[in-house]
């Protein structure tokens, strides 16, 4: 299993998309540091190098990262179909099962791989503001980028860190839908359209009664910025994240390809 | 003997349109069989669905006694096969990388019942060695994405022959090959043959294969019309002689000569093997008949395949 898994990084790594959304994750980052209208447009001064991954993240994770998330999960199948490569891999003495697996695990490991590369490239960015105990919020705690008074270095790294994680967390049923509609069109661009509508679709459902919004994939995109007990929405999340997963299993297994 | 590929009454509909009607076929240890018909005639899906990348409709598929399509694991630890032409490739990756990722693939192989589920790893060795049977030594090193269409080709068998299989199943083998590269696909295909191993090839270059295939399918409008055993067909030899109606009459009086006939200015004898050739030749020559050439007289299997189609 490991040799597949491996095997599909290796694929992973040299995928056009992928390149481009770490290339996009590495320099997004260097905005904020640099942007000279900052206060006069969202009122904001940095204060700390800790504010950093918060703005990148806020920025990336509402539309650009489910899209390149959507893109690279697609390609993930689609390529294999579309240069031929899929077949011979199936041809070998594998169950399909297994390959679909790995392909699996790699979808749900790429948005976690892409935030931390935004994780660090924002901490390198944000050298230039420090990493020291600072009088202010990360964004990402209470009071926000205010904060409630003294934040220790500590602190503020556990608040960017738990936001990072949950930001991954959310992202993982984009990433198994994304590839389950790439099983069901073998097709790069339908699948990550199709996966792209339906979030879309479901942020339009906001109109909606409520109980209908708490069970919405797209209801918990603000994972990262949620305080309180987040039991449920996590269970959703995964409960998402193994349901695309197993669909995408199973129509792998009887496909004709 | 037992077939080392069966094929049982497989039929495969897309909808409403079959694509496939009831094939069935078997391939001994040992055999070359060649799958021809002509475009749309359903071989592509037939391949496909023999190694089991697609699923059939009814019917089964068996390799070694093993389904290919309930028990696919164990039934393609025996397969080898190139399924389009040319063979597909990570083009970012070089030949040897690319062989050696097929390598790995192929070691996870469940293994036979009581090996205590251990299979047989291929070595670097073993990718050296293909590589060098396929005269791809010097482009080892280079990613896939700069090969020609021949030297895809022929990785794409390298990667078949690989784990060295007991079935081997080959989509159009000779596509965009030279006429070099033609003849070392047939030198191996034929190689592998004599080894044991069971080969079926798709192909249109009917003249090429009835040189070295033992039998050919037909298959046209997914049924398969004719099997034909050119090793039945292939024991007679040709005199040209300035008597052919006499050579005939000579012939035929030999023990060994089972059927003689005359195709001016040939005289064709059924002699049973190519060591009776000189005993032939003596006796034509007794009975004063000037004989000019003596060759195997080859079935025309292109004529026989153009007949058999026009009449579906």
């Amino acid at each position: 299993m490991l040799t597949l898994i491996l095997l599909e990084f290796r694929k992973l790594f040299g995928a056009r998309s992928a390149r481009l959304a770490a290339l996009i994750c590495v320099l997004l980052p260097w905005i904020w540091p640099l942007a000279p209208r900052l206060k006069a447009v969202y009122n904001l001064v940095i204060v700390s190098g800790w504010q950093v991954p918060t703005l990148s993240l806020i920025t990336i994770t509402q539309f650009l990262l489910p899209l390149l998330v959507a893109l690279t999960c697609a390609e993930m199948i689609g390529t294999e179909i579309s240069q031929g490569t899929l077949a011979p891999l199936i041809l070998r003495p594998i169950n399909r099962s297994r390959i679909i697996v790995a392909k699996l695990i790699t979808a749900l490991i790429y948005p976690a791989l892409l935030l931390a590369i935004l994780f660090l490239a924002s901490l390198v960015a944000g050298l230039r503001f420090g990493f020291g105990d600072f009088s202010g919020g990360t964004g990402l705690g209470p009071g926000l980028f205010v904060g409630v008074g003294q934040l220790s270095s500590s602190e503020a790294f556990g608040q960017v860190l738990r936001s990072f994680l949950l930001d991954a967390l959310a992202l993982m049923p984009i990433a198994a839908l994304s590839l389950l509609y790439a099983v069901a069109f073998l097709n790069t661009a339908a699948a990550a359209l199709a996966t792209l509508a339906t979030i879309q679709i479901m942020n339009m459902l906001v109109v909606f009664p409520e109980a209908l919004q708490k069970i919405l994939i797209t209801t918990y995109l603000d994972l990262y910025s949620r305080q309180g007990d987040l039991t449920q929405p996590i269970i959703l999340m995964v409960i998402y994240t193994v349901g695309f997963s197993l669909l995408a299993v199973f129509a792998f297994e009887k496909r004709d390809l | 003997m037992r077939p080392a590929i069966e094929v049982k009454g497989l039929q495969k509909k897309y909808k409403d349109q079959v694509v496939l009607e009831e094939v069935s076929l078997g391939v001994k240890p040992g055999e070359v069989y060649a799958l021809t018909g002509p475009n749309g005639a359903g071989k592509t899906t037939l391949i496909r669905c023999m190694t089991g990348l697609a699923f059939p409709t009814g019917g089964e598929v068996t390799i070694l006694g093993r389904d290919v399509h309930t028990d696919g694991p164990r039934a393609r630890a025996n397969l080898g096969a190139v399924v389009e032409a040319p063979a597909k490739f990570y083009p970012q990756f070089t030949g040897s990388q690319n062989l050696s990722m097929h390598a790995q693939l192929a070691a996870m192989a469940p293994g036979p019942a009581g090996s205590g589920g251990k299979v047989k790893r291929v070595s670097r060795d073993r990718v050296r060695e293909v590589l060098a049977l396929l005269e791809l030594t010097r482009m080892a090193e280079r990613p896939v994405g700069q090969y020609s269409l021949g030297q895809r080709q022929r990785l794409g068998v390298a990667a078949a022959i690989l784990a060295e299989p007991k079935v081997l199943i080959l989509d159009e083998p000779t596509s965009g090959l030279d006429p070099l590269g033609i003849g070392l696909i047939h030198r191996i295909v034929t190689g592998l043959a004599t080894s044991g191993c069971a080969v079926i090839l798709s192909t249109h270059h009917l003249r090429e294969i009835a040189t070295y295939a033992h039998t050919v399918g037909i298959l046209t409008g997914g049924r398969m019309v004719d099997s034909v055993d050119l090793r039945a067909r292939q024991a007679a030899y040709r005199f040209r002689v300035d008597d052919p109606l006499g050579a005939v009459q000579t012939l035929s009086a030999l023990p060994f000569v089972k059927k003689a006939s005359a195709r001016t200015p040939y005289a064709i004898a059924h002699i049973g093997g190519e060591a009776r050739v000189p005993d032939a030749l003596a006796h034509l020559s007794a009975a004063g008949i000037r004989v000019f050439e003596a060759s195997p007289d080859h079935f025309d299997l292109y004529e026989y395949y153009r007949e058999r189609v026009e009449q579906y």
